[in-house]
């Protein structure tokens, strides 16, 4: 086990590498300058821009960090490799740049602001998508053919078939603009945000919405595996055997088919919370959600490629480990993917 | 029947997918919805109007009509008929679907074979590359992809288009290795067929079943990811009617005009729902097994 | 603490999906859930002004550079002087009187005595010293970006060079007299220490500049309650100990959202006090909120701002370019060009048609406006038909490249050019440029004729021609060059008399609109609205609340 471990490590090391050095690769193909960027329409002044370019380690510095010219009074542009090599030398002591445009800010603690809340509504919207996604792919299977299953069936194809962004606004129309005009402002949900000092409702309120957007894509396919798992495993010999023996249906969904049936189910939910750990850009951004995926996006757009490359970096890292965990247990739960593994090694 | 397996293949899963009413439905919208955008210049125009061109001189009057015989999906701020801008979003949504996808099938085939059938090295540098691209969290990366080559129709079915090919590459990389393991490759083998003959007489036809019904659904897949591209304002560049950019506009509306956002998400909908269908269908009919998610 | 607290709120959450039936019961009633913290006090007394920004930039004076960091910063912070709209003057602020030497390069400015920090430390002539010094030290972890302030101020380049480490121009002469010495003349340079971001800052800055990033200690009548949320909010409670008249309200709740669409559903929802109107809506709030009557100042049933702003949106012409170097065309363009009807389609009426670089509140005299800067099709036609007689199509053989910033809502109004232009033979086609690409461009002066905003730093018409027009400015992005603009600016700053010097100025504005390096198009406005709460709230020409005097 502990080499499969340590053989996963391995593997994503050059991934890791390569993910890091197109980034940087593509930070420096894009048109346009971040330092220019930062003044917008009115135009640094050159010293300022100087000294920006030194405080970012763009070009090439003294041990003071004033810029060292050359004998034309130039500044020397520290080259791209170096300074890839600076990044990764930094990230190994936890140092992840500093922002472009948020007045110099450490990534580390953008990201550390903006991580809690992702996890959070991660955490909320995988709680949804466990009870639902499994209980609705249960029913379905244990009912089959029946309105039941093709009400399921319906309800998934159109979950997965919707833009996540357009369902968020279509939940933001019904419990907050259509529930408030018919009660009259009695009862409704608050459609944006994550709640703070005045806000109008207590703080937990916020996460609805925002989760239950998150969710939805994630329930049907939670859905969907349960049912083909559970129909698959209730047709397995050892299942007949058992209701031959005359165990009653239920008793057999519920000791021996549901167990087996929901190892791939709890590893697609493990795999699942790991891209939503990624940050869930169009949720956020419909929702105003302050979180991670919502940050990157705005840090592509305005050029502020440290954070690019911080969170990416992050989120791969997190992700990485999550998979490993999710093929670590799954290997634990079921045996025949240990054997497997070693027998074509 | 070895010696000529598609044949059989392909008319064995026709005869399948007839049978499967989800699946004939998918395709019934997907052949209207392609009909209407291919001939929409020839009747649209005449009835609803341009979809870009505004009429400064009406504007006032004619904006944001709410839903009524003359304008069945309502106006928009500049008023425009949603309608009218519905039916041209489908070119675009068909457009970017399907292009984008012939770009990462085409791709994904390519680095799918030399990976499987060149083996060693090929296969390990190639399929670590794929490894990457996958690493990324996807939309992040397209939109990083597209801050890099700017926004535009083109850019979007080429951002989109590059990224999709790792996941081909594996699906036909699979099926190639499995194929590859079948008697009648060897057979051949042993006949002094070549590399090329044996590619393509023998492994590919054997292989293709499973991108097909891949490819199928990835056009819903990128006909997603365009609309939320444009949502983000990263995709289509207005005034063109993206159907993405349609909710984006309505966005704004949400409480008093919200069919601005309803209908282009409707159309969204039914399109990627139809791709689906057909390609669940196609699955079945083609008997693929898919791994799930 | 805050981690805490969003703990909590997360354990919480997880019931929340078996809690729905129950929500109703658990909208707040304002402030009242929790105690203790300063800022639920402060709203359970109900005067907190929440007021809508997008993230700021920095709300640390030493860089406070956009409209959303400065309208919390000034809120903090007092510098020497303001600048009052009403009166049209530079009025005294932490500094109570100044004088100027004779020919404007030194001022002395005597201050407040008695003024206080939030954390109780001294307002005096050092903290000004220590503030500004920030302002133009290349040493500071991210160098500020608005050291452009201080450049006429002796030292200031050296320092943010790096060659000194003190800004020798400044002279603190005792606790509460500061001597600030010039490179050149400037009888404007009161209204450049009216610039909020160029306050007085505390030791605390220096020896702790992290905290002071997020939670910077102020002279200002409000002073920080906590730190700065990113992309949530910034708290202001206000100063009791403040030296000047105390704010009426008890707080200003800066709600940050992501987008001005957002944000008016907070508006709607009652949950934000002051927004900015959605494009295409303002008729609509118009007649729903009551428009009010000033243009600037909220009060109840009049509460939608349309007031002209300090700004004008214009075409740069690039002056290198083949084409563009005949004024007939220049003058064409111009002409051709219908402002009102942009004006009327896409801003609802709401913003002035410009005729000249001066917005109309920095200088409203008929005689700025500029001979060509109108719109009149038979003129433009006229003037063209001479040297370039249009072809059977109508065309003149004349290309012309329309370049924008693709993000910033543009391509409507660009389209409307294209189409005016087009309307009298000149070939027309755009070009929407990515941001970043976009200020490249203009920068390299690679295009033919691209957009700006410029809005004012400081009141004054030095503002509208120095940075534009004169040769060697950075903002010159049209490249213009004449030597006797370029000559009359520099007199213009040394003349202190008033009337002389805008007399100047309005000269040298004539002498540009002969030229028409730029095209202007609109002066802006207002889009604001404020709630029925707010009793009287005014918003200035450079879109700054005045929090202290608002009344809820």
């Amino acid at each position: 086990m502990l080499k499969f471990i340590l053989k996963r490590i391995l593997q994503f090391i050059p991934v890791f590498l390569g993910v890091t050095l197109i980034l940087f690769v593509l930070q420096n193909v894009v048109p346009g300058d971040p330092i220019q960027l930062i003044a917008g329409e009115k135009k640094l002044d050159p010293q300022t821009e100087v000294n920006l370019r030194a405080a970012y380690h763009l070009i090439e510095t003294d041990d003071n960090g004033a810029p060292i010219y050359d004998e034309n009074g130039k500044t020397i542009e520290t080259p791209l490799w170096k300074r890839y090599i600076q990044y990764i030398v930094g990230l190994f002591h936890g140092d992840l740049g500093r922002s472009y445009q948020q007045n110099g800010k450490p990534v580390a603690n953008i990201l550390a602001e903006k991580y809690p809340y992702t996890v959070r509504l991660a955490i909320v919207a995988i709680i949804i998508e466990s009870i639902i996604g499994i209980a609705a792919g249960m029913i379905s299977a244990i009912k089959r053919y029946s309105a039941w299953d093709v009400g399921v069936t319906l309800v998934t194809s159109t979950l997965v078939a919707m833009p996540a962004f357009w369902f968020g606004m279509l939940q933001q129309l019904f419990w907050g603009v259509f529930l408030k005009s018919v009660t009259d402002g009695g009862f409704y949900l608050p459609i944006s945000g994550a709640g703070g000092p005045h806000a109008e409702f207590e703080g937990w309120v916020y996460y609805i919405l925002p989760a239950l957007t998150l969710a939805a894509v994630s329930t049907a396919y939670t859905a969907r595996i349960m049912r083909s798992q559970l129909l698959e495993v209730l047709n397995q010999d050892y299942i007949r055997t058992a209701r031959a023996k005359g165990l009653s249906r239920k008793a057999v969904i519920w000791r021996h088919a549901l167990k087996n049936a929901l190892i791939p189910v709890v590893t697609y939910i493990g795999l699942d919370f790991g891209g939503m750990l990624a940050g869930a850009i169009l949720t956020e951004t419909v929702f105003n959600w302050p979180g991670v995926g919502f940050e990157t996006y705005r840090a592509i757009t305005q050029r502020d490629w440290p954070i690019v490359m911080g969170s990416v970096t992050v989120i791969v890292i997190v992700v990485m480990i999550i998979n490993l965990v999710v093929d670590v247990s799954y290997a634990f739960l079921d045996p025949r993917i240990r054997l497997g593994s070693s027998k074509s090694e | 029947m070895k010696t000529r397996p598609s044949r059989t293949l392909w008319g064995d899963a026709w005869s399948r997918l007839k049978r499967n009413k989800l699946a004939i439905i998918g395709a019934i919208w997907i052949l209207l919805m392609i009909l209407v955008a291919l001939t929409a210049d020839l009747w649209v125009p005449q009835t609803l109007g341009s979809p870009t061109e505004a009429d400064s001189t009406v504007m006032k009057s004619m904006s944001r009509l709410p839903p009524s015989l003359e304008h069945p999906f309502g106006t928009d701020t500049l008023g425009r008929d949603v309608l009218c801008r519905v039916i041209y979003g489908a070119r675009i949504s068909l457009a970017v679907g399907v292009l984008a996808t012939a770009i990462s099938t085409l791709i994904g085939l390519v680095a799918g074979a030399l990976a499987a059938y060149n083996g060693g090295w090929w296969d390990t540098i190639i399929m670590r590359t794929a490894d990457i691209f996958l690493a990324f969290p996807y939309t992040l990366f397209v939109i990083a992809m597209l801050a890099v080559i700017g926004p535009g129709i083109q850019n979007v079915f080429i951002a989109i288009g590059i990224l999709g090919w790792p996941s081909i590459a594996r699906v036909f990389r699979s099926a190639i290795l499995s194929v590859k393991e079948n008697d009648y490759v060897d057979a051949a083998r042993a006949m002094g067929a070549s590399n090329a003959r044996i590619i393509t007489r023998h492994i590919f036809p054997n292989s293709v079943a499973s991108v097909v019904v891949y490819a199928t659904m990835n056009i819903g897949g990128a006909i997603l990811t365009e609309s939320a591209l444009s949502f983000l304002g990263m995709g289509v560049v207005p005034p063109d009617p993206s159907w993405g950019i349609m909710i984006q506009d309505g966005q704004t509306y949400l409480a008093t005009e919200p069919w601005l956002m309803i209908m282009p998400g409707i159309a969204i909908l039914t399109t990627v729902l139809a791709f689906t269908l057909l390609g669940d269908g196609l699955r079945d009919a083609l008997d693929v097994k898919m791994k799930d998610a | 603490m805050s981690l805490n607290m969003n703990r909590r709120s997360f354990l919480q959450g997880g019931l929340a999906a078996s809690a729905l039936a129950a929500l109703a019961g658990c909208k707040k009633t304002d402030g009242a859930a929790q105690g203790g913290s300063e800022a639920t006090m402060a709203a359970a007394g109900g005067n907190v002004l929440k007021f809508y920004i997008s993230n700021p930039v920095a709300i640390d004076p030493y860089n406070t550079q956009e409209t959303q960091g400065t309208q919390v910063e000034h809120a903090l912070f007092d510098a020497l002087c303001g600048f009052d709209w009403d009166k049209q003057e530079v009025v005294p602020k932490a500094a109570e009187k100044w004088e100027p030497n004779a020919d404007a390069t030194e001022f002395t400015f005597h201050l407040v005595k008695g003024a206080k920090f939030h954390n109780g430390d001294p307002v005096d002539a050092a903290s000004f010293k220590r503030g500004w010094e920030r302002i133009c030290d290349s040493t500071m972890p991210e160098p500020s970006v608005i050291a452009y302030h201080l450049d006429p101020v002796k030292g200031a380049k050296e320092m943010s060079e790096g060659k000194a480490k003190e800004l020798t121009g400044v002279e603190v002469v005792d606790d509460y007299t500061l001597k600030v010495t010039l490179t050149a003349p400037m009888a404007d340079f009161p209204y450049v220490c009216a610039h909020p971001a160029l306050a007085p800052v505390p030791q605390a800055a220096i020896d702790d500049p992290n905290s002071f990033l997020t939670a910077p200690i102020g002279n200002g009548p409000f002073k920080m309650d906590g730190s700065w949320v990113a992309d949530q909010y910034i708290n202001l409670v206000r100063n009791d100990d403040y030296y000047g008249e105390k704010a009426k309200i008890d707080g200003i709740y800066f709600s940050i959202q992501k987008d001005p669409e957002t944000a008016f559903r907070e508006f709607e929802a009652g949950n934000i006090d002051f927004v900015d109107v959605p494009t295409g809506r303002m008729a609509e709030i118009e007649g729903k909120y009551g428009l009010s009557e000033d243009g600037y100042t909220v009060t109840p049933g009049k509460q939608a701002l349309t007031g002209p702003e300090a700004g004008v949106y214009y075409l740069l012409l690039n002056q290198n370019d083949e084409t563009l170097k005949d004024p007939v065309i220049r003058q064409a363009i111009s002409l051709a060009i219908n402002r009102q009807n942009i004006i009327d389609t896409l801003f609802e009426g709401t913003r002035v048609a410009a005729d000249c670089i001066f917005p109309r509140v920095i200088d409203e005299d008929p005689s700025n406006a500029w001979e060509f800067c109108k719109y009149d099709k038979e003129a433009a036609i006229k003037l063209l038909d001479e040297k370039y007689p249009a072809d059977a199509n109508g065309k003149r053989g004349i290309k012309i490249t329309l370049s924008y910033n693709s993000d910033g809502g543009h391509g409507d109004l660009m389209s409307i050019v294209q189409s005016d232009l087009e309307a009298v033979g000149i070939d027309v086609t755009q070009d929407s440029l990515e941001w970043a690409a976009y200020l490249k461009a203009m920068g390299d002066g690679t295009y033919q004729v691209a957009r700006l905003g410029w809005n004012a730093d400081y009141p004054t018409m030095d503002n509208f021609l120095y940075p534009i027009f004169l040769s060697t400015s950075e903002n010159n992005y049209s490249k213009y060059n004449n030597p006797e603009v370029d000559k009359g600016l520099a007199e213009a700053r040394q003349i202190t008399d008033e009337a002389k010097r805008k007399a100047k100025y309005r000269e040298i504005n004539a002498m540009v609109g002969k030229d028409m390096p730029v095209v202007p198009i609109m002066f802006y406005s207002h889009m604001q609205v404020g709630s029925d709460k707010l009793k009287s709230f005014y918003y200035d020409a450079q879109t700054k609340g005045d929090f202290a005097k608002a009344e809820m």
